[in-house]
């Protein structure tokens, strides 16, 4: 991107950095100088609480990626599926699929999931509660990947569909072979920062007592009263999220290299 | 309706909204005859292309196809397109495949052909246009006339009665043309029926056996295309040829 000019991203940096090291000059003078340092190592930096709390917020990694992938899975089919009435011919079809896709863009994940679990136990559905999360982190980011899904769609040159139709194909083997390959690779980098969002969403279903990475962190910080066992949740997100995210940029060069 | 003839258009009608952009076209075309469609940018000529492969639906009159009537919603498009192959002036081949896979996904997917022997026919087709070493090349490494070449062998794939070529080598850097003319001019001559956009003069003259003139949503002149060069009749096409010969 040139954007902006290397001389202006310089400053920039610049300027990132002296903030950044202003901040933490900031902190260690605050720290030594008020001497809250020790308080602050045993609020929130607590090794005896850490090492008490460790496993059992650990062991909620587990559920919070099994959720996740779990949920990404319905995702992926429902967020297709929804593109692909939200730009069918019908425009009854087309309508509706707007209206869901807009109504759950504009509503509160937190309130969805409130919706569908208190929903699913009043209308005398049998759903546990990881089933009732995947059910509601689907309905939501089906909604944000559809979207996703359509603009990588109709960002295949229209003279693709032409060519595959004139040759006698159907339009749904038109889609599937060769507008939707095409469409795949375009929408893989804003796929995957979507999953890295949805995973770190799960921690809402900690209102629902989904035994998450969060739910057993605020357990934790409820029984010793101190923030150490939230640093533990953030450690445990962070294991995951940050190879995750060096993932996605390495394979996003890769994609923008190959084109 | 006559089954004498590749395609027969009656009474062809086309609007976008309230644009009128064919007027009542009539045209019969025979099998291996290749008919040359001239005339101004916007006289329609594209459209009626696409018409006639349903890529645009008809506002009115009829359009057969070796008898079939396309503009009947009881056709099954999908059928009458295997017989009607086009080209398009921005080759539209999918860059995801290389070339044998371009040619051989309609036969494999639509006709169910084992792979195999799909596999020998694009063979065949890409020695045909003087392409068998690009077989798996993908097309961003092909030139432009090389990408128009294999553009013509996968619709040929389909061993379509008809062939649409919709101004293919408009793209084309001029060193680039005659390979592709070349080719066109070998289906010609192999008795292929075709129906061919271009303002290439040398060509038309060359295999045309008919050339119509198209102005304003309607056929103005038709006739061989020497005599449509050399004597037309109407202001539009005498301004449209003195422009285009002179030019030449
Ligand atoms: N999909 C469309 N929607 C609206 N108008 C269209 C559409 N396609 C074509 N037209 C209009 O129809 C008219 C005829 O277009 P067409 O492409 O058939 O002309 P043409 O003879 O092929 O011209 P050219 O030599 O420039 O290719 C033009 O005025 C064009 O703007
Ligand atoms: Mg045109």
């Amino acid at each position: 991107m040139k954007v902006i000019g290397d001389r202006w991203k310089k400053a920039l940096w610049w300027a990132g950095s002296l903030t950044a090291v202003g901040l933490i000059a900031f902190g260690i003078v605050y720290l030594v100088k008020f001497e809250r340092g020790q308080e602050f190592v045993d609020e929130f930096l607590n090794w005896k609480i850490f090492k008490e709390t460790f496993w059992y917020v650990f062991t909620g990694l587990r559920i919070t990626v099994t959720v996740a992938l779990v949920s990404e899975v319905f995702i992926l089919v429902a967020g297709l599926l929804v593109a692909l009435v939200r730009i069918s011919r019908v425009k009854l079809f087309r309508g509706l699929a707007a209206v869901y896709i807009d109504v759950i863009r504009g509503i509160p994940l937190l309130l969805q999931i409130f919706i569908v679990y208190y929903g699913v136990a009043i209308l005398g559905l049998k759903m546990n509660i990881f089933w009732a999360g995947v059910l509601a982190l689907t309905i939501c980011y089906a909604a944000y990947e559809a979207e996703i899904f359509r603009a990588g769609i109709e960002s295949i040159h229209k003279g693709q569909m032409e060519a595959a139709r004139s040759l006698g194909m159907g339009y749904f083997k038109a889609m599937r072979f060769v507008i939707l390959p095409q469409a795949i690779r375009n929408v893989i980098p804003p796929l995957s920062n979507e999953f890295i969002a949805l995973l770190k969403d799960t921690a809402l279903l900690s209102v629902i007592g989904l035994a998450e990475i969060t739910r057993r962190s605020s357990e934790m910080f409820g029984k010793k009263f101190n923030i150490t066992p939230f640093v533990v949740g953030a450690v445990c997100y962070l294991i995951v999220t940050i190879p995750l995210m060096r993932l996605v940029q390495y394979v996003n060069k890769r994609l923008s290299v190959s084109d | 309706m006559n089954n004498d003839y590749m395609v027969e258009i009656v009474e062809l009608h086309k609007s976008f909204g309230h644009h009128e952009v064919l007027k009542g076209v009539n045209l019969r075309v025979k099998p291996s005859e290749v008919l040359v469609v001239v005339g101004p940018s916007g006289s329609g000529k594209s459209t009626m292309l696409r018409c006639i492969n349903g890529l645009e639906s008809a506002s009115g009159g009829h359009i057969f196809i070796e008898g079939m009537d396309i503009t009947d919603h009881r056709s099954d498009i999908n059928v009458i397109r295997q017989k009607v192959g086009i080209v398009f002036q921005s080759f539209n081949l999918f860059p995801h495949l290389t070339t044998l896979r371009n040619i051989t996904l309609a036969p494999v997917k639509v006709r169910n052909m084992e792979s195999e022997e799909a596999e020998e026919k694009a063979l065949r087709l890409l020695d045909r246009v003087g392409l068998r070493e690009k077989a798996g090349a993908y097309p961003a490494h092909l030139s432009g006339g090389q990408q128009q070449r294999v553009a013509i062998a996968r619709a040929l794939a389909m061993d379509p009665d008809l062939m649409l070529f919709d101004e293919v080598t408009s793209a084309l850097d001029p060193e680039l043309v005659s390979e592709v003319l070349d080719v066109m001019k070998d289906l010609a001559r192999e008795g292929m029926t075709m129906l061919v956009v271009t303002h290439e003069m040398g060509f038309a003259k060359e295999v045309g056996d008919r050339l119509i003139f198209m102005d304003d949503g309607l056929i103005v002149e038709e006739g061989p295309p020497e005599d449509i060069f050399t004597n037309p009749k109407s202001p539009r096409a005498i301004d449209f040829f003195s422009k285009i010969l002179s030019h030449l």
